[in-house]
């Protein structure tokens, strides 16, 4: 029996945190998924800009009471992506 | 976070984070005790002053209408901004309690204006409206039956006496819509905290 091979793009403990994240709200800015994953600003910075360049999210940078504000949301692609990726992993359970 | 993910690690993050967001929502139980505080607040003023020989003549609906318009905007515009992220259900919401205050500044107003007697009647119809389904988008019991009260007592009120117009409207604000709305800033906080 063969599996489908996993998204690398998923495949990856924080990306995979924000984008079970984003999946569940509609939008959510840098500090709640600073907050919910527990990584550094650096780290999920940078998994941010991975998961953005593959068309996963939408980033929209904005002000928030004159801070900079990043307003992250999961795309369409980003939620066939991932539902492609659960039912690819509940496969591999299976077998 | 930099680490190889088996199978079951990867849907066992998916399950917590899932999870984490789900205690991200807005405070819904702020508005049910503000309103119904100053919805009982009305209809008590009303029927005292009545009373006493100093009819305020509807008057004590305007006032509240306005007083909880204004809280419950700056409130809620507070809130948007302090909150990280929002759901589809904050934004279903948002709006069905936006365009419930819209309604109810409307028909307050208007019955003040024009000294069309008592609110009362509408006022518990139409907050059947908005705590039935919040009860049932929440899944929250006691607001499911804390508006299914609205809509009986409602009703009931076009066809008793006047006087007891008020007790009935006393009734369904304090346990249609005070009592769920404690019983939800217990649950929030218990949520928030966990």
């Amino acid at each position: 029996m063969s599996f489908a091979p996993l998204d690398p793009v998923l495949h990856n403990q924080l990306r995979l945190a924000v984008m079970s994240l984003l999946v569940a709200v509609e939008e959510g800015d840098f500090n709640f998924l600073l907050e919910k994953t527990g990584a550094t600003r650096g780290n999920l910075s940078v998994q941010i800009t991975k998961l953005k360049e593959a068309d996963y999210i939408t980033v929209k940078k904005s002000f928030k009471d004159n801070y900079p504000n990043t307003l992250c949301a999961i795309s369409p692609k980003g939620l066939k992506a991932f539902e492609q990726y659960v039912t690819a992993i509940k496969e591999y359970l299976k077998s | 976070m930099e680490q190889t993910l088996t199978a079951e690690q990867s849907l066992k993050l998916i399950d917590d984070m899932m999870r984490q967001a789900k205690r991200s929502f807005h405070r819904m139980s702020f508005y049910f005790l503000l309103w119904g505080v100053l919805l009982i607040g009305a209809m008590l003023t009303e029927y005292f002053m009545d009373r006493a020989g100093h009819p305020f003549h509807g008057k004590s609906w305007g006032v509240v209408g306005i007083i909880g318009g204004i809280v419950s905007s700056m409130h809620g515009a507070r809130q948007g901004k302090k909150e990280g992220a929002s759901t589809a259900m904050d934004r279903v919401m948002m709006w069905l309690w936006a365009a419930f205050v819209i309604t109810m500044l409307v028909t307050i107003i208007g019955y003040g204006v024009s000294g069309g007697g008592t609110p009362a009647g509408s006022i518990m119809v139409l907050t059947g409206l908005p705590t039935f389904v919040s009860g049932q988008l929440m899944r929250f019991k006691p607001l499911i039956f804390g508006g299914i009260l609205f809509w009986v007592l409602g009703a009931l009120s076009y066809f008793v006496d006047p006087q007891m117009i008020t007790w009935l409207y006393v009734g369904a604000m304090l346990f249609g819509y005070v009592i769920p709305g404690y019983m939800l800033k217990r649950q929030e906080d218990v949520l928030r905290a966990a």
